[in-house]
């Protein structure tokens, strides 16, 4: 768009001429041209200017006289800077109304200035510029000098600059008269090219033409858009049909001619429509445009003009596009119509016309190649061109001849044009345009998202670049474009893409990239019957057409390059490679490769599990597309475990096996040529000997001395398919013989671990009890394997899984977080700690241990104890495992583990129970006991300072026998104790048994010292431990640890009774023999205390004494009542019974029967005394 | 004339394309068909802006290139039909008549037990008739 004028670009602005007062042009111009819509401005100084501008003699062309031309190169730009509108003549205002000269001056001035414009039909303003205000010209001399001129009264301004207010005041009318008068210019210019064009009265089309083109132009000026594209059209029209039948000039000089008028015809249009929003109607103008020029492409020797000019086309409708798209944003979102469907979508997009500019430029070069080889000559052709410049018409050119000082223009034969116009486009490289255009096109449909047209631009932008040698930006494009191709399987363009990639690695000199392009090619899918045509030869790509026959060239091309027998010539650096042993060449093929067609290999393991050191099968599938047989030297199955690799030698080319024998590895042979598509099977037994997951990763074919596949190992039940084969109709066979290993078959195989032969015994000795340190053997025996580098590792869960501890709890007993603990192992008798080495591990932690094992030999054995405490009676899971090696060399043999668990239980061993005794037959009032508050604690309560009894018992609820070595109350934290308490024994001398179920008892006194609403007493501490048969004979009982378990006393009251009741009867009676039943009422209060008393008949005995009184007690003193009883019957008898009611307490007392019972001898008894001394505080042991 | 007919698959993998050219230009042709499927990706993403009617399985006018036309049809399998024609003034019906017959010889064809779907199609029989079809195309409302 850029190489042409810029007045054809731009919209024509309207001219005006300013004459005279040059002082005010610059202010005028500078309005004017800010005016919508703006006015250009020829700004004279003074009259001669203008009468040198416009009677300037039209040079004598030596053409001018006929009219061979259609538009005339310089009349736009004429119109649009040389003829105006209108002339504007300013005359300062002292100038008019000054002395009679002056006056005259001013009349010539105008008068000559009538004879210049006058011829041209421009229009007359005659401005009388006010410098000041008071400036005042008389009506008369206005009126005279109006028609002096013969104008308008409103054409006669007064311009008055001596304010800004006046001066913008002028201003205004100045540009609306100026605007006004244009106007009336323009049209009648226009309207009078217009009669003439309706009348017809011309004789040529070319005459027709350029007055359509000028009423055009015309009403551009006007911004009349609706009949300048009424006329360009028709201008358009005429011009078309002038084509062929026009005979005034050489017929290929007349073709350019109505080309280039054509186009720029078609460049207004398409403007005017586009920068008015018709994006619809400009591209079918362009379409209809594209196809009424498109075969009109003159003769064959010159057919690189008109492919030039279908070039220029699409590039100013694209960059046209491209513009207005920008200027109206809302452009490119038009919604089409079902009618609109005539246009498909890529027509609105610029790229689509850059990619056809690329096209038909590429033409031209083809064709200006062609012809410039069927021409003479280049010198000639340069000698001629010489002098040949453009004519004064559009579209033609003419030899400028130089005679004496004139110079002549001369017409051209087409042979002479033909000649110039060779010279001329041999000067240009078309390449770097070409490849601009489609990389603009490449780029926009790349934003677009339609890939497969970006391809399309890239791979002619990958050509280009081919061509002109520049190989790295050629071969980065068609790496992107034979992604595409691949992936969608158009198998003939990505034979075409792959040619070009194989040609560019050729002349780079990479072998590798070559031989991979070259095995790419040779396997792809075409062949006579499938169904794609072949190609002709000059059509297709350097990769030669896209046959079998072709393939099988490129592969034996290629078995030759890689067997050394031919070298591959690069263009670079004019060096040859080769293939040989110092550049042995080598192709990795992985999953996603797309030389997976030449080689694929898949590997099944017969069985998915497999036992080490027992043999099992696998099988090797190999299959290739390549079109010829290849025969494979030697293949190398590899595993994670090298151990398994094995070599495979062809049987039937035995020189191949000379190389494989340094490896060391299992070698086998067999024939090993692969058919175009048909399996290859190669089935074998391996025995693997570690455990864990066994891997065939890769296999690796070596064809020839210096050349080998690495191809990665697919398994058969996940192999992809053969990407491009996937469409083919081919016969498809199963990678493996037995079809159901096909779809199961796995390249991956587990190895199981070894058997352990060694037992792992956890020696259960029942259930464990709290507080003790249990001790739990652990042993290990070898059966059949050494135990090398042993390891134990011990574990303690909980039973419900978690572990054993709780984080609330944890906050309650946070010195024994864990319930159950691990608290050390010992090693087995006779083992010292410092015989286990420095290496050796153990690690204690309290729910985890790590022990190791010393070297076992065969047979022999070695345990341990556990030892784990029990904080809380919870079930526990023990875990132990044990991991070793059978062999002394750990790098070589296997970890072996083997795990046993085992739950136990923890258990309570003792519990406790207490019970609060006051002494025989004396029984204090305790407030507290008759009015209980409700809400009130029921702690138990101890009378003060009398002596009260406590017996502790605990009972064995294990199933064990205990032994216990002492009990005791102790006082938490050395507190002192506000009581006497005292035990009747200072220990246990000889440890107490306690069977299951036993209970054992102690009896202490208490005598409260301190009236408190709660004493703390202690907690009582009882050292034990197991009973056990084992224990008694070993000798280590001694030292066996005695577990203590404490256990927390209530608290208990004290407070001082008020009345203290005291019954004496003797221990026990002889019947008929009296006894004396005393009643003994200690008041300890200050206060006298009436007690009612009664005493009720008892069967077995006769009585004394009153049944019922009153007594009254003094303070702090005691009052005794007395009875007789006579005891009437043997045998335990009641006592009769005895209420005393209190009435200051209100508080009734009522001995219980069992406290009141008396056993009566039927005669006296003979004891015999003995001497119990301390025995009788030896504690009882009771059922 | 026409001069290339294609059936695309579901990866807009070519299933068949045939040329019915003299001229050296089946591989240009290929590359007319591989661009055109842009089209058909963009006139099925977008049916509003198309102006496409729901059901519809002529896909209409593609695009116009050099001295072809490109009509797309995309049956209720999602399978392409391509048309590549040099007639400049073709008339719809035409072409929709043309797709229609040519839908009816690929179902048959498709139908074969032994055929696989998603694979080429290398049935002689498919060949022969969309030979004729080709052939008689645009005869038929003409006359």
């Amino acid at each position: 768009m850029e190489e042409y004028p810029e007045e054809l670009r731009t919209p024509p602005v309207a001219l005006v001429s300013l004459v005279g007062c040059a002082e005010h042009h610059a202010l005028i111009s500078s309005y004017l041209n800010a005016e919508r819509p703006p006015i250009n401005t020829l700004a004279l100084p003074d009259l001669s200017k203008i009468v040198l501008l416009l009677s300037k003699p039209i040079k004598s062309d030596p053409l001018s006289g006929d009219n061979v031309g259609i538009l005339k190169k310089d009349w736009l730009l004429k119109h649009r800077t040389r003829v105006p509108a209108i002339a504007a003549a300013f005359f300062n205002s002292d100038r008019v109304s000054g002395d009679p000269a002056q006056w005259l001056q001013v009349c010539s001035d105008i008068e000559n200035l009538k004879n210049v414009i006058r011829p041209k039909n421009i229009k007359l303003i005659v401005a009388v510029v006010q410098s000041s205000a008071n400036d005042e010209i008389s009506e008369d001399r206005m009126t005279l000098m109006r028609k002096r001129a013969e104008i308008d009264t409103k054409y006669l301004v007064v311009f008055n600059a001596s304010d800004d207010l006046h001066l913008k005041q002028s201003l205004d009318r100045l540009g609306s008269t100026f605007a006004e008068l244009a106007n009336v210019y323009y049209k009648e210019e226009g309207m009078k090219v217009k009669t003439r064009v309706e009348k017809k009265s011309f004789n040529s089309h070319e005459l027709n033409v350029r007055y359509c083109f000028k009423v055009a132009v015309y009403a551009e000026f006007r911004r009349d858009w609706v009949e300048a594209l009424r006329f360009y059209d028709d201008a358009y029209h005429i011009l078309r049909e002038m084509a062929g039948t026009t005979k005034k000039l050489p017929l290929i000089q007349c073709l350019v001619q109505i080309k280039t008028v054509a186009e720029q015809l078609h460049f207004k249009t398409s403007t005017l429509l586009l920068h008015g929003g018709k994006v619809v109607e400009a591209i079918t103008w362009f379409r209809q445009h594209i196809v009424s020029y498109r075969r009109l492409v003159g003769p064959a020797d010159v057919a690189f003009l008109h492919w030039e000019w279908m070039s220029r086309q699409f590039l100013v409708f694209a960059e046209l596009l491209e513009t207005s798209s920008k200027a109206i944003p809302g452009n490119s979102n038009i919604a089409l119509g079902a009618a609109d469907l005539a246009l498909s979508e890529w027509e609105f997009q610029p790229a689509y016309y850059y990619q056809f500019a690329a096209h038909y430029l590429k033409e031209k070069r083809t064709s200006l190649d062609l012809s410039l080889t069927m021409s003479e000559t280049a010198d000639e052709i340069d000698r001629n061109a010489e002098s040949v410049v453009p004519s004064i018409y559009v579209g033609q050119f003419a030899r400028l001849l130089e005679l004496g000082d004139s110079l002549i223009m001369q017409s051209l034969t087409d042979e002479e044009y033909t000649r110039y116009a060779f010279s001329e486009r041999k000067r240009f490289q078309d390449s770097s345009e070409i490849t601009a255009f489609l990389k603009k096109a490449y780029e926009t449909f790349t934003n677009l998202k339609a890939q497969r047209m970006a391809c399309f631009c890239g791979f002619h932008m990958a050509k280009e670049y081919f061509v002109a040698g520049d190989l790295s930006n050629a071969k980065q494009l068609l790496d992107g474009v034979v992604l595409l191709y691949r992936q969608e399987g158009w198998v003939t363009l990505l034979w075409e893409v792959l040619g070009y990639l194989r040609e560019c690695s050729r002349k780079c000199g990479t072998v590798k990239e070559f031989v991979e392009y070259s095995l790419e090619l040779a396997a792809l899918p075409v062949s006579s019957d499938s169904g794609i045509q072949s190609f002709r030869r000059n059509e297709c790509g350097p990769a030669g057409p896209a046959s079998l026959a072709q393939r099988e060239i490129i592969h034996k091309e290629i078995f030759e390059l890689v067997s050394g027998e031919t070298r591959l010539a690069s263009v670079e650096g004019n060096t040859d490679h080769k293939v040989n042993e110092e550049t042995p060449l080598h192709l990795d093929i992985d999953l996603v490769s797309p030389l997976r067609l030449v080689l694929l290999a898949s590997v099944a393991f017969h069985e998915p599990m497999i036992k080490p050191g027992v043999s099992t099968l696998i099988t090797v599938s190999l299959l290739s597309q390549l079109p010829l047989t290849v025969d494979i030297d030697e293949l190398e199955i590899q595993f994670n475990q090298s151990e398994c690799n094995f070599i495979i030698t062809n049987s039937e080319r035995p020189s191949a096996a000379i190389s494989s024998g340094q490896k060391g590895c299992r070698v086998e042979s067999a024939p090993l040529a692969l058919n175009t598509n048909r399996w290859l099977y190669l089935t074998y037994a391996i025995k693997p000997e570690q455990s864990g997951k066994l891997e065939c990763t890769y296999v690796i074919a070596k064809m020839r001395s210096h050349f080998t596949i690495c191809c990665g190992a697919e398994s058969p039940a996940s192999m992809e398919d053969l990407p491009l084969w996937k469409f083919e109709d081919r016969v498809e066979t199963f990678p493996t013989r037995d079809p159901a290993l096909a779809f199961s078959g796995q390249k991956a195989a587990q190895v199981e671990e070894p058997e352990p032969q060694v037992d792992l015994i956890l020696g259960a000795a029942g259930p464990a009890l709290v507080g003790e340190c249990f001790t739990f053997p652990v042993t290990v025996a070898s059966k059949d394997h050494a135990i090398f580098s042993g390891e134990l590792k011990i574990n303690l869960l909980d039973v419900k899984g978690g572990g054993l501890f709780s984080p609330r709890e944890a906050e309650l007993f946070s010195t024994d977080s864990h319930h159950v603990e691990l608290l050390g192992v010992t090693g087995p008798e006779g083992e010292d700690e410092s015989l286990m080495g420095p290496d050796k591990i153990k690690k204690i932690q309290q729910s985890f241990g790590l022990v190791s094992v010393p070297t076992l030999r065969d047979g022999e054995s070695w345990s341990c104890k556990l030892q784990i405490k029990w904080h809380r009676p919870k079930p526990a899971m023990l875990f132990v495992s044990l991991g070793y090696f059978p062999d002394s060399n750990e790098s070589t043999s296997q970890r072996i583990h083997l795990h046993k668990s085992l739950q136990i239980e923890g258990k309570t061993a003792v519990v406790f129970s207490h019970q609060f005794m006051l002494p025989f037959h004396q029984d204090p009032l305790l407030l507290s006991r008759i009015k209980s508050v409700p809400g009130s604690d029921d702690l138990a309560s101890l009378p003060l300072n009398e002596t009260s009894i406590l017996v502790i018992s605990a009972k064995n609820c294990s199933e064990v026998p205990l032994l216990l070595q002492s009990m005791s109350i102790e006082v938490d934290g050395g507190i002192e104790r506000p009581c006497t308490l005292e035990h009747s024994a200072m220990d246990i001398l000889f440890p107490a048994h306690l069977v299951p179920g036993e209970e054992f008892k102690k009896v202490f006194t208490v005598i409260p010292e301190v009236e408190s609403s709660s004493v703390d007493l202690g907690s009582v501490s009882l050292r034990w431990r197991r009973d056990s048969e084992m224990e008694v004979l070993s000798t280590s009982a001694a030292t066996q640890e005695w577990v203590l378990t404490k256990h927390k006393l209530p608290d208990v009251k004290v407070e001082l009774p008020p009345l203290v009741l005291n019954r004496e009867v003797p221990p026990y009676a002889v019947l008929g023999d009296p006894l004396m039943y005393l009643i003994k009422i200690r008041n300890q209060t200050q206060l006298l205390q009436e007690v009612k008393f009664s005493l009720g008949d008892a069967q077995g005995f006769v009585l004394s004494g009153c049944h019922s009184y009153t007594v009254f007690v003094l303070p702090k003193s005691e009052h005794t009542l007395g009875y007789k009883l006579v005891p009437l019957a043997s045998g335990p008898q009641q006592l009769p019974q005895v209420t005393a009611i209190s009435a200051r307490y209100s508080a009734a007392f009522q001995p219980s029967i069992a406290a009141s019972t008396v056993f009566v001898f039927p005669s006296k008894p003979q004891f015999k005394t003995t001497d119990i001394g301390d025995n009788k505080l030896e504690p009882v042991a009771a059922e | 004339m026409i001069v290339c007919v294609a059936v695309v698959g579901h990866q807009n993998n070519p299933l068949y394309i045939q040329s019915f050219t003299e001229a050296d230009d089946a591989l240009k042709l290929h590359h007319i068909v591989h661009c055109s499927l842009d089209v058909v990706d963009e006139r099925v993403n977008n049916p509003k802006k198309s102006g496409l009617t729901l059901n519809e399985t002529f896909l209409g006018l593609l695009y116009p290139t050099e001295n072809y036309k490109v009509y797309g049809y995309l049956t209720n399998t999602k399978v392409k039909f391509i048309l590549v024609t040099t007639d400049l003034d073709v008339r719809d019906a035409d072409v929709r008549n043309f797709f229609r017959r040519f839908h009816a010889a690929y179902v048959d064809a498709v139908s074969n037990p032994f055929h696989v779907p998603g694979k080429r199609i290398t049935s002689r029989t498919f060949a022969e008739r969309v030979s004729n079809i080709v052939k008689s195309f645009g005869l038929s409302s003409a006359g």
